[in-house]
């Protein structure tokens, strides 16, 4: 195993018990990143709890946009392959999107399954101009589909096509998007359904958020952000923001968990600190933490249970060799910190 | 009147919903100041922050108030709470009566879920002040509200019931309104996205959602009522009111029953 103590390359047991000195010694650590398989995850929470130290995710924007919104009014959702194999109309909402493989493969594929196979596909487009309008066009689009406007505009021309469609898609990114956004959209998609079908298709970072959100739904019973200093459970979307801990002084150490690639948080530096980061990555340097410790990558170098983008599920990607994983080495520090405390 | 008086500025967040003047009054002083009111694993009590003076009346005054004490004046019922200086999120969360005054700046959150009494804020109060916290059903519904100062983005987000009056406040004033009714000198842009009923009366704005329809000026009854209401609050607010107004109907993105009155 490749770690590093400020500094100094150290064998896994030193870095191991200096992590567990660090946090040992912190009233309200705080991790963050949570970009890893299931079993760094879960390890991850269990250490929290052990603790009192809160979590927070790579992707906390866009996973609380779609969580507030579905907390508030629901969500119709469908998969990427549902969207493949059956949709007719597809409308991609804002600028983001466009940059993803399910979009191009839309633009070039044609349903086969269910009411409108055979039929062309029709992918339509809205808000892509100007990320300061979005919502403000989407609370239009869903004026038009309601009926509560009606004129030639082109957004008429979409609310037309998605009540026509047999199977309509609505694609968009919830960071992008925002809370407001996301249900707004919701909203139309809900509208539509009066008439036909059609589902919002989220298309968030390639993070492992929706793996967390599973996990920490299953252990807490809470969204991601929860913080254990009170031994409970809490869940607190304001108080457990990671940067906004660490920019008020309230966090006084940081463990950074991400096996997966992802890029190094500023604040990092800015509080004593323990980096899990994948072996080879550009981040598995001796600089990025005070304590850095390289694991096995899941699904390239280590095996690991990982969000499926395109099955919309957990799904067990196997990895090449036997790398030291990031659940086995939050376990040591773990175990470390009760040795200490008995 | 009791007196809590800050020692020095906290080393966390400290959460004051057990702190209410009926709870202390049945107290003794131990154990008062042997209320939990830390949030991480130092498990920090009331003593340890706070000199505490109890005389087991209905006030309660925090002397030295700081932007780390949340939920103050949480599910208060009766009686009042004065804060000499700042608070943190969620003051007045829940509350259903009582009168609770902040001579400093509140956090974000403030008056969430408040269903009765008086939250004044003579600072600034963060953003979704009157607002819904995550996955609660509604922000203000009941309580009345008033910001001396700047509110942040999202006053009023989701409230269903009472007035909050502002001086000025951010974007999305409003936003996602059940009902309720929002009096400010002046807003950001967007004030009202998503709004189903409600109304804002507004001195300036910045820019209009598209999905909102001007439906001209009228000599509305409501109008009058809604200025002598706001008389005895601030007579800043009720003169907007009695002034000349235009009127915007919406969002069209829902159900359009809420209203803007703009000065014109």
């Amino acid at each position: 195993m490749t770690a590093w103590v400020k500094g100094d390359a150290t064998d896994a047991e030193g870095a191991i018990a200096a992590a567990a000195a660090l946090l040992a010694a912190a009233h309200a650590p705080v991790f963050a990143g949570l970009n890893a398989d299931v079993a760094a995850i879960r390890a991850a929470y269990r250490l929290a709890g052990t603790i009192g130290a809160s979590l927070d995710t790579q992707g906390a924007a866009g996973t609380y946009a779609d969580l507030g919104a579905l907390a508030r009014v629901g969500a119709m959702t469908t998969t990427p392959a549902e969207a493949r194999g059956r949709a007719d109309v597809a409308l991609v909402v804002g600028a983001k999107p466009e940059a993803s493989a399910l979009v191009a493969a839309l633009r070039g594929g044609k349903p086969v399954r269910g009411r409108a196979a055979g039929a062309d596909r029709q992918v339509l487009s809205v808000g892509g101009a100007s990320a300061e309008t979005l919502p403000s066009d989407l609370a239009l689009l869903r004026a038009y589909a309601k009926g509560h406007l009606k004129d030639e505009s082109p957004l008429n021309g979409i609310a037309r096509a998605l009540y026509a469609a047999q199977y309509g898609v609505v694609l968009y990114d919830p960071a992008e998007l925002g809370e407001l956004g996301v249900e707004m959209l919701q909203g139309l998609v809900r509208d539509v359904n009066e008439v036909t079908r059609c589902f919002a298709l989220s298309l968030g970072d390639s993070d492992q958020d929706r793996a967390v959100v599973q996990v920490s739904a299953w252990t807490t019973g809470q969204a991601p952000r929860t913080g254990f200093g009170r031994k409970v459970p809490e869940h607190d979307p304001w108080r457990f923001d990671a940067v906004r801990q660490v920019s008020a002084g309230e966090a006084d150490a940081a463990l950074w968990l991400s096996s997966l690639p992802a890029a190094r948080p500023d604040w990092l530096g800015a509080l004593p600190s323990i980096a899990i980061v994948g072996e080879g990555s550009p981040e598995a340097v001796p600089g990025t933490a005070e304590i850095v410790i390289a694991v096995g990558v899941p699904g390239a170098s280590a095996g690991g249970v990982l969000w499926n983008e395109g099955r919309a599920a957990l799904t067990y990607r196997p990895g090449a060799g036997g790398g030291p994983s990031a659940a086995d080495v939050l376990a040591r520090i773990e175990h470390h910190i009760a040795g200490k405390d008995s | 009147m009791s007196v809590l008086s800050l020692r020095q500025a906290p080393p966390e967040r400290l959460d004051f919903l057990n702190i209410a003047p009926a709870t202390l009054a049945a107290l003794s002083q131990g154990e008062a100041e042997r209320l939990p009111i830390g949030t991480t694993r130092r498990g920090l009590v009331l003593g340890d922050c706070f000199q505490v003076s109890l005389d087991g009346g209905d006030s309660l005054t925090i002397e030295g108030g700081h932007e780390r004490l949340d939920r103050v004046g949480a599910a208060l019922g009766q009686g009042t709470i004065r804060v000499v200086g700042d608070v943190g999120q969620r003051l007045g969360e829940g509350m259903a009566g009582g009168t609770l005054t902040v001579t400093g700046n509140a956090g974000p959150y403030a008056g969430t879920g408040a269903t009765g009494g008086t939250i004044t804020i003579e600072g600034d109060a963060g953003d979704h002040a009157g607002g819904a916290v995550y996955a609660a059903k509604a922000g203000l519904d009941g309580a009345t509200l008033i910001v001396k100062g700047t509110a942040g983005r999202h006053l009023g987000d989701r409230m269903r019931r009472g007035l909050i009056l502002v001086e000025r406040a951010g974007d999305h004033a409003g936003s996602r309104m059940i009902a309720g009714t929002i009096a400010a000198g002046s807003v950001g842009d967007h004030p009202g996205f998503g709004m189903r009923r409600g109304t804002l009366l507004l001195g300036s704005h910045g820019r209009l959602t598209p999905t909102f329809v001007e439906t001209g000026t009228h000599d509305l009854v409501f109008l009058r009522l809604l200025a002598r209401s706001l008389q005895r609050l601030s007579p800043r607010h009720a003169e907007i009111a009695a002034g000349p107004l235009r009127r915007y109907s919406g969002d069209l993105a829902t159900i359009a029953k809420g209203e803007i009155w703009a000065a014109a």
